[in-house]
């Protein structure tokens, strides 16, 4: 909750409490006499997380009685035996309990699931849900809590519709992608912007192994009161050439009116790879590659020539009578752990509210050698200073420890010892790891070598908030963020491709971005019937990032690892860039008879990164709602309980293009240590930001008082001049232009449903379901061309960065050669073996098109249990590795168990073809290695339970509760490789897959207090 | 009170809306625009640099031009045994369109032709005394590209060469396509840019290209055009005039950190700049290679006399025990071009071609390059003996097919014409550019 919010409630609650104190005091005079039976009963009202509750209305049911809770939740009443109390109180459900013979009744109240009052946050400002025009998706911190993944988004998964949270691999660090109502642009980023209290968050991958880090893992979750996904162009247009791919708002928790709580959490997990696969054990290598060298050489020829090959892989060891048969899978993959501690501490006055927090996490990953630490602290303070002003500061650091592994397209990355035979041992027999193998070793590598990173990110901002009148307000917001990145790596000599006596690679980064926000707010309700809102003001931003690092070599021993050692110095570079954006913006909200809703919003943005002549943009939306349930004829209703229709058109502007994109560029170079210049980059003055036109159809509904409730809609995405690398002909002299070139649709539905269930005293189940349908589709290019980069294609007519591959057609049952699909236009089936004959075609798309999530939360008597599934469908996964992994013994990497189905006379009906060593014999990338990857996961399932007040309050605790909790514990798919959400970290191509690290299936135990 | 805040608010305020408007001219730090880049006698110069560095880079002389030229020759002599599948479909003589190593050699080729291209063009920028020099080593750099370009991706039949573009590109908004040009074109440019660097350059340019250099190239050019005359006469002109010298020993010639008196061309590797990765596949991991990606076979080593230096000039690969050639076990070392030693051979074939003795007799020439290596001497010699001692002492350094297919003979069982024989053009290229045609074989 921001301090506006609080204020907001503040008030109400003030004059609430006044009606309240009256109504209390005429029911005590008028029902004083009567009630013989009567006896005083007390308690407490806490919410879910056993924070006391002041200000909860407690009334007698058919009495006409009630009280209010005190400030620290307590309640005194007089009942009878027999009477009906309910509790209740704004943003949660309400509770009726019976009086029995006990005189001390304590409640806690859950949070209102339909949502429909709460308040969410939409930039420069909140707005009740109940009125708002736009698609804004809320999640709180419950949603994100005791989910053990190191990274924010993750914890997201599932839970909000139209939101794809896609996680590159099973690595400790590895990038997250969100694409919020699928893929806006293809050149420009499609991540959304992060806000965090107002400050744009960094969000830029910094890390220098070809391999990206996730920025924004510097993030804990403990910290964190509330995400709110800006979906449509009506809510994101605020943040204007920066809102296309949405805007994510992450706001930090902050302190109450309430007397100071504690809170500990701790949880402790093991975790494993979600799958393995099945590769050939020593029998099977040497029988499926001495056929394949008898299918190529000749029987003599080829057995001796496999022969000597085998001798080589078994160095020295004897593989004829399988003395070694290494699982190389095992070795590369391990069991790693979830460690997990927060603690936070909140409270307040009526003047001062403070929250401070620290978290700690330790997550060692599944992939040998690859882990993460992360200390994490924070402290917001609000002060009233009087009833005009009021200020605050937020502040956090943190701290992020990576020992980090080789991206997936390095020899030396971990899995990719699954290219090694099983007859190569992995150590030799003094222990050391065996230097003779096929590939290099990647033991040698984690045993003489590191890569780490550590990032320090402090963020903080200050704010300060005048009313000037009742009905206006200027706030004004200092936000800064820091993120520094120090990276040092030492390759020892006896590493793999090390002949420099040792290498060293250091590099530090500093990015900070500074955001300076102004604007007034303006709110009255004229005539008890206009309600209207406006919010005007600038913001300016600025982002400085400094680079250098440096290499070194020849070491005197391995002992010294640090560049100062080194005896020449390779390499160097020092590099700064900035950007800068000047923005001004102004909103109108409007509501008349709280039922008929309008919103104007219009933000002009600058930036240091267009071209001069298309520097500034501008960005309006309009939106518009219709509380059909408030008007006459269906107020009554007994099952309607809420109807709203709403629509929004808006633009937004997408920037992520880099800085000086737009300008044709000379960079430095060195011959000979001479320097020179050469051209980096082809000048296109025209480069501007890509605009996003969305069009969105709402309804929400709500029925049995809420009991049943959602929301359905349609919307219409389209991204023009979508900016991106376009191919030059070679003989220009450059490979690409950026260019803003073509149109992208985006169109969709998304539907929730929220229920509950179960609403009883001591049972509550509650469900919520989204499904949501993206449809993707390139609608123009320049000339209408095709553009082809590796195996995707984007082409007019088709989704996005389609798989554009030869078509795989089989094996000839003949002679085991393998067959590709000619394809040649308007031709039938025709077949060929000679690839180069085969035309591409497009054969599916790396991008799903259905995507779902299924929540349930229970609780029931102190038990709570809740779990997510997701879903994705449409999408699939070319593996690049596959020419090596499953080739049918062309080369002598290890192959995959089901390479042994291969044909192996005519007659055989396979997919695999004969079996032939240098053969080339079906390894064309082809669609022989793309598969469809749909897949339902048991995202996250939480076992928990609450020990009973009345053991814990002795000891003087406010809660006590253990809970196991399990991330990807099940996984359904026919998809054949390591795990559908598993692909390439090293950049070669979307929905590409190569040798990349299963997901993380973890199981935790762990444990809440409150005190 | 309250006046105070107010008061400091607005201050706040009109700060704020003020004044911000300058903040969004950033520049960039660490490049220069292209109008600044052109503009100047000293950039021009820096392009010039530049063009020296695109061209040495990896995909062409730093070493994969070389690499898939041996690969593509080779039908028994050495074996690819590395993962790397594009050099593998070059060793297969089974090339898809889409070999990352055949379009960046592509790529690599046309940015240093730019390059080289924006340096003539702007030469009336270049104070006098240097203008001479600088655009006679812009007009080697775009030969030796155009050259090697053309020889890979020729048409089977020899017709078709390469797009032929000679005027330096920085509007990218222009239509950017061109056809291909007729191969004799091609050359006739080669030549022609050649003759022009030879009568611009000195006589001694240090590390950078010199007369002589222009007219290595040409003799190697006249060779592979079957002008044996002017290759004869080129080379003759090297080797008398250029006060270059075989080293004193064959190993000598080779994994220098700077240019052996035989180098009459070498690209520079440093410690900080440069690229070889000859020294990647040829050299095992000790010297900072893969282990050995390729390694030489009997058939190579027996064509070796006796107590010829140069067949004992090989090592066990300590990671797959195959043998490797000694010619790159230095990571850092410059990557000759045109050797001395080549120039030798070339006059030596086509003084017999042409029936000729100019300089020196043809068996003296040969063993000159056998008496360094001290093998048996020959006393006479026939082409073939010539083309075999070119064999033996070029191996690996980027001559073994087009050695073959001039002279018409056959690579593992293909004739010198087969269009498996001829490099594709790139998918990309076929992709990009409407205008280009495919080589036959690859459509």
């Amino acid at each position: 909750m921001n301090n506006e919010d609080f204020y907001k409630k503040s008030t109400k609650y003030n004059m609430k409490k006044k009606l309240q104190l009256i109504c209390v005091l005429l029911f005590t005079m008028t029902v004083h006499f009567g009630y013989a039976q009567s006896k005083t009963v007390t308690g407490t009202v806490t919410d879910e997380n056993s924070l006391p509750l002041p200000g909860v209305n407690v009334i007698v049911q058919n009495a006409n009685r009630g009280t209010q809770t005190d400030f620290d939740g307590n309640y005194s009443i007089d009942v009878a035996q027999g009477d009906v109390l309910t509790f209740s109180y704004v943003g949660f459900t309400s509770q009726s309990i019976s009086v029995g013979p006990d005189d001390i009744i304590n409640v806690t109240l859950g949070e209102d699931a339909a949502q429909l009052d709460e308040v969410v946050v939409v930039g420069y400002g909140t707005q009740s849900k109940r009125t708002l025009t736009d698609n804004v998706a809320k999640l709180t911190s419950e949603d994100i809590e005791e989910v053990p993944v190191p990274s924010i988004q993750s914890t997201i998964a599932g839970k909000a519709a139209g939101v794809q949270i896609a996680p590159t691999n099973g690595k400790v660090e590895g990038g997250v992608n969100i694409r919020i109502r699928g893929i806006a642009s293809i050149g420009a980023g499609s991540e959304p912007l992060y806000v965090l209290d107002g400050v744009p968050l960094i969000n830029s991958n910094e890390s220098n192994n070809g391999s990206p880090t996730n920025p924004l893992l510097t993030l804990s979750a403990n910290e964190i009161a509330s995400i709110d996904i800006l979906k449509d162009a009506s809510a994101a247009a605020v943040y204007g050439s920066r809102g296309a791919n949405g805007v994510v708002i992450i706001t930090t928790k902050s302190g109450a009116n309430r007397p100071a709580t504690f809170s500990l959490n701790y949880s402790y997990g093991v975790s494993e790879p979600t799958n393995l696969r099945d590769w050939l054990n020593a029998d099977e290598y040497v029988e499926l590659f001495t056929e394949a060298a008898v299918n190529t050489f000749g029987q003599d020829e080829g057995v001796e020539y496999i022969n000597g090959i085998f001798d080589f892989l078994a160095d020295g060891t004897d593989w004829q009578n399988r003395e070694i048969d290494t699982d190389w899978q095992d070795l590369a993959l391990q069991n790693g752990h979830v460690q997990d501690a927060t603690f936070s501490m909140s409270g307040g006055n009526e003047k001062t509210t403070y929250f401070f927090s620290g978290a700690f996490n330790d997550t060692e990953g599944i992939v040998t050698g690859n882990e993460l630490e992360r200390i994490n602290a924070r402290v917001n303070v609000g002060h009233t200073f009087n009833e005009k002003f009021k200020a605050g500061m937020n502040l956090s650091f943190s701290r992020t420890n990576i020992d980090r592994i080789a991206n997936d397209n390095a020899f030396v990355t971990p899995l990719q010892a699954i290219a090694q035979p099983a007859l190569s041992p992995a150590y030799l027999e003094n222990g050391d790891p065996n230097p003779n193998t096929l590939y290099p070793n990647f033991l040698l590598q984690d045993k003489h070598s590191f890569y780490n990173t550590v990032i320090k990110r402090v963020l903080g901002r200050v704010f300060g908030e005048y009313r000037f009148l009742d009905n206006l307000k200027f706030n004004s917001d200092f936000g800064y963020d820091l993120y520094y990145q120090n990276e040092d790596s030492y390759t020892g000599r006896l590493a793999p491709f090390q002949s420099t006596n040792g290498e060293a690679y250091a590099s530090s980064v500093g990015t900070e971005s500074y955001v300076s926000s102004n604007y007034f707010t303006f709110s009255e309700v004229f005539n008890d019937i206009h309600d209207l809102e406006i919010v005007a003001g600038m913001e300016y931003n600025q982002s400085n990032r400094r680079f250098q690092d440096v290499t070194g070599i020849q070491f005197p021993t391995d002992d010294f690892q640090t560049i100062d050692s080194a005896a020449e110095i390779t390499s160097g570079s020092g590099a700064e860039s900035a950007n800068s954006f000047l923005s001004y913006f102004a909103r109108l909200t409007y509501s008349l008879y709280d039922k008929y809703l309008l919103k104007v919003s219009v933000r002009r943005d600058g930036s240091s990164r267009f071209g001069e002549d298309v520097r500034y943009g501008t960005f309006p939306a309009i939106s518009a709602g219709w509380i059909i349930s408030e008007e006459e004829f269906l107020r009554n209703s007994d099952v309607l309980s809420f109807l709203k229709l709403r629509a929004s058109y808006g633009e937004t502007g997408n920037a992520n293009i880099g800085d000086y994109a737009a300008l044709g560029l000379f960079g430095g170079i060195s011959y000979n240590q001479r320097p020179g210049i050469a051209p980096i980059q082809a000048a296109n003055p025209q480069l501007t930001w890509e605009s996003v036109k969305q069009t969105d159809i709402g309804l929400e509904y709500g029925f049995l008082n809420n009991r049943i409730s959602g929301e359905i809609d349609y919307y219409i995405k389209r991204s023009d001049g979508l900016i991106f690398s376009q191919p030059l002909p070679g003989t220009s002299g450059q490979a690409n232009i950026t260019k803003n070139i073509g149109l992208l649709e985006n169109k969709g539905i998304e539907f929730v449903l929220n229920t509950k269930n179960i609403q009883k005293e001591n049972f509550t189940w509650s469900t919520n379901f989204n499904i949501a349908k993206n449809n993707n589709e390139v609608k123009e290019l320049p000339n209408g061309d095709d553009v082809v980069s590796g195996q995707t294609i984007l082409r007019e007519g088709e989704s996005l960065s389609a798989f554009y591959l030869r078509e795989y057609a089989g094996v000839d049952p003949d002679n085991g050669d393998a067959l590709y699909y000619i394809n040649e236009e308007g031709g039938g089936r025709e077949t060929t073996t000679d690839p180069n004959e085969a035309n591409r075609v497009i054969l599916g798309q790396p991008y799903a098109d259905w995507i779902a999530g299924f929540t349930n939360n229970l609780y029931y008597k102190g038990v709570d249990f809740g779990f997510t599934f997701t879903g994705n469908w449409g999408a699939s996964i070319y593996n690049g590795g596959g020419i090596y992994q499953s080739a049918n013994a062309d080369y002598f990497d290890n192959q995959s168990a089901d390479q042994l189905d291969r044909w192996q006379q005519p007659g055989d009906i396979t997919n695999v073809p004969q079996a032939r060593l240098f053969g080339g014999n079906g390894t064309a990338t082809s669609s022989r290695y793309l598969q469809e990857a749909d897949f339902i996961r048991l995202r996250n399932l939480t076992l928990g339970y609450t020990i009973p007040d009345r053991f814990i309050q002795e000891v003087g605790l406010d809660k006590f509760r253990i809970y196991f909790t399990g991330i990807n514990l099940l996984t359904i798919t026919d998809y054949d490789g390591y795990d559908p959400e598993s692909t390439s970290d090293a950049g070669q191509g979307v929905g590409v897959t190569f040798y990349s690290a299963p997901a993380v299936q973890t199981m935790s135990l762990g444990l809440n207090i409150n005190f | 009170m309250k006046k105070l805040y107010n008061s400091i608010w607005m201050i706040a305020l009109v700060l704020c809306f003020s004044g911000c408007d300058d903040k969004l001219d950033l520049e960039p730090r660490q490049s220069i625009s292209v109008g600044t880049a052109i503009s100047s006698a000293e950039n021009v110069k820096n392009i010039l640099i530049g063009v020296y560095n695109e061209t040495g880079q990896s995909p062409s002389y730093g070493g994969y031009l070389q690499l898939l030229a041996d690969l593509y020759g080779t039908t028994d002599q050495i074996t690819w045994g590395g993962t790397f599948q594009p050099p593998r479909q070059v060793f297969n003589k089974n090339i898809f369109i889409d070999n990352g190593f055949v379009s960046d050699l592509w790529l690599n080729g046309y940015e240093a032709i730019n390059q080289a291209n924006l340096v003539l063009d702007y030469s009336d920028l270049l104070e006098e005394e240097d203008r001479d020099q600088v655009m006679g080593e812009a007009y080697f750099l775009r030969a030796l590209n155009y050259f090697d370009l053309n020889r890979f991706f020729m048409s089977p039949d020899g017709q078709i060469g390469v797009p032929l573009s000679l005027e330096g590109i920085i509007d990218y908004a222009q239509d950017l396509q061109i056809p291909r040009a007729s191969a004799s074109e091609v050359y006739s440019q080669v030549v022609s840019d050649l003759e022009m660097a030879y009568s611009l350059l000195p006589e001694d340019n240090g590390i950078f290209a010199d007369k002589y250099a222009a007219q290595a190239l040409l003799a190697r050019v006249y060779l592979q055009m079957g002008n044996y005359a002017g290759a004869r006469d080129a080379a003759d002109d090297v080797i008398q005039n250029s006060a270059h010298s075989l080293t004193s020993t064959f190993e000598d010639a080779f994994n220098n950190d700077v240019d052996s008196t035989e180098d009459v061309f070498a690209f520079q590797v440093t410690t900080q700049d440069g690229a070889n990765v000859l020294v990647t596949h040829y050299a095992d991991q000790t010297f900072g290679g893969r282990g050995g990606d390729v390694t030489v076979n009997e058939a190579y080593l027996e064509m070796f006399g006796e107590n010829d230096a140069r067949g004992d000039f090989f090592y066990t690969s300590a990671q797959n025990e195959g043998t490797l050639t000694g010619k790159y076990t230095n990571q850092y070392a410059n990557i000759s071009l045109l050797r001395l030693a080549e120039m030798y051979l070339i006059r030596a074939e086509a003084n017999l071609r042409e029936g000729t003795v100019i300089g020196a007799s043809p068996v003296e020439d040969v063993n000159k390059l056998r008496l360094r290596a001290g093998a048996d001497l020959l006393t006479e010699v026939t082409v073939e003996d010539v083309l075999k001692e070119r064999e033996l002492e070029l191996m690996f350094e980027g001559f073994l097919v087009f050695d073959y297919k001039r002279t018409g003979r056959e690579i593992a069982t293909l004739p010198a014409s087969s269009p498996k024989l001829s490099f594709p053009i790139p998918q990309r290229e076929i992709d990009a550019n409407d205008l280009l045609t495919q080589n036959p074989g690859y459509e």
